[in-house]
This record gives structure tokens, C-alpha cells and sequence, in this order.
């Protein structure tokens, strides 16, 4: 799509895009098109929860296949501490900013999921990032938050970040805003308009945000327990705000099926009301939209992964879908079953009715392919990323480090790896690229997991178009 | 001000005594000493520092089967704060969580990350 074409609202009659000088690409269609390919990444990598004594690190990887250090990790930015278990991280700006001047989209904000503690990080030399700023914990207690998850960067200029818990690490949790000075600027949203969190994302032009719920941080830091399950102390509930105002609009509760629902993406086109969230437990994905006639969000369960028997385990296992991912072109919705060790990958061209494309098998308890290059792989699919043109697909192995250490111990032992498939987006094929590998298990200071994996210039899990 | 003799036996790894003044907790004390443990959040939520007591001054070994034999936490720690990340269950087994727990007495403590590995095993298994 273009912006041309896509009128209709009142903020897209407006939204001239023809000679904006601010960060990212005008529309998803111009960063498929004007988007290189990637040749770095930024991947989350720690020690946190390891007997390793050193502090977790952002991971610059190297992917550019004519480079004689080609899937080697070049360079490694240390975190000043140690404990933070590094998770999830987001940019300063994005295509969401685009028309703001000054604007520049390079500093990653790198926040600790267990330490609550939020760094800065300056891109500008894209292999060598530096570290700039660090936000202690003490500073966001004060707004009584605790556990940053998912950064977005806000149409102007400030960071708006998802927080599990309150200092306690108790609920409710909320949202802290940074200004662009990445100095606190105080809490988002009117206190109590949620009490669980997690992954959100925003359609600025439908002026809406959802959020999706996994529990308090004290319920899953120390690992997962079916019977906090039973007690109702994880969530499966999605959240509509509106964005302008930051207010909760309308909630519903997605009912065993939806079992802590957690990534949640809506399509990149920003007229689109439509999106996806991922229920990890009950292993369900389950489709939203605005329904114009009711005048509110609907959610239904697109796509159902059954629990699969295995001699060694005495329950089925679930699918455990703890990562999902739209194409760039809004056209394919990939995802992760961490336990069964299945990436898949459903057309979405009718986001109703999502049909299966393929699915890889490999890694987990059922993968078919359990080595890469000689590397025993130790753990499933987990964190995904896509590159703009929809062609290749990396993931790590690594959830969280309590759950690693209940679901696949020998991940602490060995290290993560960062996989990738090629895909073929006209024909709907995904295959195991066996060139491919990134062994954390090498790092210097002992093996490593490796998280979430970030492109320099905006990727299919951190941009929103304005 | 007292100092207790407090004994961190690594699990798979090597045991150190180190004296811990009252006021200090136990991640504290072992960073000052140069014998690092597995930490988190630093405030009790998290349990990335969990170890599990194994005796009170002088008394026998006891290992987690035998919990129910009566080793209390209470009379080798106090803490400074509410341990949220521990269940009822986890503190009846003598799990403790050593960013927040400052000596009372000396004693034996398991440390490390296999202690926090315990704490929660696979449901499905």
C-alpha cells in the first residue's frame, strides 16, 4: 500500500509523506522497497541466572554473507551490572516519527526484565554501539513500577515502555514514559486502568492500543507453576485503549483458549484495525478487529495448536507459541512453539481465516532436525525476526531464564543459538538455511542465552506507521 | 553488631565461609568477598538469588527430603524485606532468598543456580 491511496481518516487526508526528512521509511511498502538487506543485528544476550559472573550484553552480529566474519558475534556491548536478564528492547524513533525533524532513529533502549533497570544505547557506529545513558531501578520505583517489557517510541519523540509490576513486583503494573532526553517522564496512563501486562502495540491513525497480560513479575520470575495457572494468577485478557488518551476503552477476556496471551502485533498497514496475539499456553492464536457495526474489538481463535503426547513426558505438551510475527507486507504471520519446536508460517491475506503455509520442524522436544552444522540444538524456536522483504527468518532459542532452566536445562549449559530459514514468499515455503549459525555457547565468559534480535533500520516487530 | 560465620556451598562447585555482620545481607557480604552469586531484581520479587539452608549452627546436614525435620529459616535469617518470589511451600523447604536476607546465627547455606533450578521443576514431566 502507499499513503497515496489510503485516505479515508481524517489523520491519512493529511499525512503527506513526499518530503519528510525524519527517521524510517514513509509506509511499510517503501521500507520493503527502499530497506537494504540486513547485515547486522542486535540481539539480546545474558547471563542473568547463570553461575557465569558477568553482566548481560547486546550481541552485534554479523550477517552479511560476503563478510569473512559472516554469523559471528563482532562485537559484544556489556551492561554495567550484573542481573539484569536483558529481554526485550525498542528504538528511540521509528516510522511512527517520520515527520518529526531531528528526529534520529538510532538509540536502542535496553531494559532489564529483572533488575528494572533501563539503558541507552547509541547505534551511530552501527558495528561498535556504545552505551550512554543508564536509568537505575531506584529512579522508576519511584512511580511505583517495576519489570520494563516492550519499548515503542510515541509519534513525538518520547518512549512509551509496557511494566509488569508495581515496585514489588506485585500487580498492577503499567506504563513509564521517557522523553527524548531519555529522562523519566513520569507514568502514561491514569494508575489502575489495568492490573496484568505485557507486549502492546499501537495504530495511531485508528487511535488505539492493545495490550495483552502475562502476570505479576513475582508469579513468573521464579519459574512457571501449573497451580498459579489453577489460581488465576496468569493473564488472558487483551486490552483496547485509546491512544490519544490513554485510557482502557474496552477489555475481553479470551477464556481458557486464550491462556496468557502475549506477543500481539496488529498488521503494519496503518489503516488496518486487524491483528494477531499469540495465547502461549493454550497455544491458540487468536485474530482481532474493529467490528465498524458493533462498534467495538472482536477476537476470535484463528488458529488452534494441538498438545502433542511424547514417551517421556506424563502430560501432553502444549505448543508453548511464545513468539509471533507479521510479514512487512501484512501477508504472513509466522510463530515459534518453543516446546514442540515448530516455527510456522500462516497466509494472512484474509485474516479471518488464516491458511497454513509450512512449518519447520526443528529443535524442541518433537523437532525433526536436532543439530545444525554438528551443534546439538537445545531448545525450540523462540524469538523471531524477519527481514524487510519477507525472505529470510532468524530466531534465537532462549525464553526466560527461569523457564529455560524448568522446560530445556541444557540451554543454561550449552548456550542459545540464532537460527535461519529462508523464505519463499510467492510460493509459501519456509527451509533450515544449514549455513547458518550463531553459537552464544562460544562467548568468552561462558555460554550465553541470546533474546530478542533487532535490525539497525527498523524491523517487522518494532515499527508503526503513523 | 554481631558477625556470623556463613558457609556457601555451590552446588557442583566449591564451599566458602565468609563472616556476615547482621546488618548486611548475604549477596552483599559474598560480592564484598569476591564469591559471586546469581542475582536479580535485588528486592525479594525474583529468586534468581534463592539458596537453601542446610544447617543452623552445629546442627546436622539436613538435605530438602528431610525439611519437615524442622529447619526453620527463621533461626538463621532475618529479612529486610517481604520474600515475594518464595511460595509458602518454598519456605517451608528452607529456601531462602539471600538478596534479602541478612544473618542471625551461622549457618550452612546450598547456593548457586542450581538452587534456583529446584525451586520449580516441568510440570508436564
Amino acid at each position: 500500500m502507499s499513503d497515496a491511496n489510503t485516505g479515508g481518516s481524517e489523520a491519512g487526508s493529511d499525512h503527506d509523506h513526499d518530503h519528510h526528512t525524519g527517521p524510517g521509511y514513509a509506509s511499510p511498502q517503501a521500507a520493503i522497497e527502499e530497506g537494504e538487506r540486513e547485515q547486522l543485528a542486535y540481539v539480546m544476550s545474558l547471563y542473568t541466572g547463570s553461575d557465569v559472573d558477568a553482566p548481560d550484553f547486546v550481541s552485534v552480529v554479523d550477517l552479511d554473507p560476503d563478510s569473512e566474519t559472516y554469523c559471528e558475534i563482532v562485537d559484544r556491548i556489556e551492561m554495567p551490572n550484573r542481573g539484569d536478564e536483558l529481554h526485550h528492547f525498542g528504538w528511540n524513533a521509528c516510522s511512527s516519527s517520520c515527520h518529526m525533524d531531528g528526529l534520529e532513529r538510532r538509540h536502542l533502549i535496553v531494559p532489564g526484565q529483572r533488575s528494572s533497570r533501563i539503558h541507552v544505547i547509541d547505534t551511530k557506529d552501527r558495528r561498535n554501539p556504545e552505551l550512554v545513558e543508564v536509568i537505575e531501578p531506584e529512579e522508576v520505583f519511584e512511580y511505583d513500577l517495576s519489570a520494563p517489557h516492550t519499548v515503542h517510541c510515541v509519534p513525538d519523540g518520547q518512549i512509551l515502555i509496557s511494566m509488569l509490576g508495581d515496585a514489588d513486583g506485585d500487580l498492577p503494573g503499567g506504563f513509564l514514559e521517557l522523553n527524548d532526553d531519555f529522562e523519566i517522564e513520569g507514568r502514561w496512563e491514569p494508575p489502575g486502568e489495568i492490573e496484568m501486562n505485557y507486549d502492546y502495540w499501537y495504530q495511531p491513525r485508528q487511535n488505539v492500543m492493545v495490550s495483552t497480560e502475562w502476570a505479576a513479575p513475582k508469579t513468573y520470575y521464579p519459574g512457571f507453576d501449573l497451580d498459579d495457572v489453577e489460581e488465576g494468577k496468569y493473564g488472558r485478557r487483551l486490552h483496547f485503549w485509546d491512544w490519544e488518551n490513554g485510557t482502557v476503552e474496552q477489555t475481553i477476556d479470551l477464556g481458557e483458549e486464550g491462556l496468557i496471551p502475549l506477543e500481539v502485533r496488529f498488521l503494519h498497514t496503518p489503516e488496518s484495525t486487524h491483528g494477531f496475539v499469540g495465547a502461549a499456553l493454550s497455544s491458540n492464536m487468536f485474530h482481532f478487529w474493529y467490528d465498524e457495526g458493533a462498534g467495538e474489538y472482536r477476537a476470535e481463535k484463528a488458529i488452534d495448536f494441538e498438545a502433542r503426547d511424547h514417551p517421556d513426558w506424563e502430560m501432553p505438551v502444549p505448543g508453548l507459541t511464545t513468539d509471533i510475527l507479521i510479514s512487512m507486507d501484512d501477508r504472513y504471520l509466522f510463530g515459534s512453539n518453543w516446546l514442540h519446536g515448530e516455527l510456522w508460517m500462516y497466509d494472512i491475506s484474509d485474516p479471518a481465516n488464516p491458511r497454513r503455509a509450512d512449518s519447520l520442524s526443528v529443535g524442541g522436544t518433537f523437532g525433526e532436525v536436532q543439530g545444525v552444522q554438528g551443534r546439538e540444538l537445545a531448545a525450540g524456536p523462540q524469538m523471531l525476526q524477519l527481514s524487510l522483504d519477507g525472505e529470510r527468518l532468524y530466531w534465537t532459542t532462549s525464553l526466560f531464564s527461569t523457564w529455560d532452566e524448568q522446560f530445556y536445562p541444557e540451554e543454561g549449559e550449552r548456550g542459545s543459538v540464532m537460527l535461519k530459514a529462508d523464505v519463499d514468499p510467492r510460493n509459501g515455503t519456509l527451509e533450515l538455511d544449514e549455513d547458518f549459525l550463531v553459537d552464544w555457547g562460544d562467548c568468552p565468559a561462558g555460554p550465553a542465552r541470546a533474546h530478542e534480535i533487532r535490525w539497525p533500520d527498523g524491523d517487522c516487530t518494532s515499527d508503526v506507521w503513523q | 553488631m554481631s558477625s556470623y560465620d556463613v558457609t556457601l556451598e555451590r552446588v557442583g562447585g566449591p564451599t566458602r565461609t565468609i563472616g556476615i555482620d547482621e546488618r548486611e545481607t548475604v549477596l552483599e557480604a559474598a560480592q564484598r568477598a569476591g564469591t559471586p552469586l546469581p542475582y536479580g531484581c535485588r528486592t525479594g520479587a525474583c529468586g534468581t538469588c534463592v539458596g537453601r539452608l542446610l544447617a543452623v549452627d552445629g546442627t546436622a546436614s539436613v538435605d530438602a527430603d528431610a525439611a519437615e525435620d524442622g529447619i526453620d529459616v527463621a533461626d538463621a535469617f532475618a529479612y529486610r524485606r517481604e520474600p515475594r518470589a518464595l511460595k509458602p511451600r518454598h519456605r517451608d523447604d528452607g529456601y531462602v532468598l539471600l538478596c534479602i536476607a541478612t544473618p542471625e546465627t551461622a549457618c550452612r547455606v546450598a547456593v548457586g543456580s542450581q538452587v534456583q533450578s529446584e525451586l520449580v521443576d516441568n510440570p508436564w514431566k
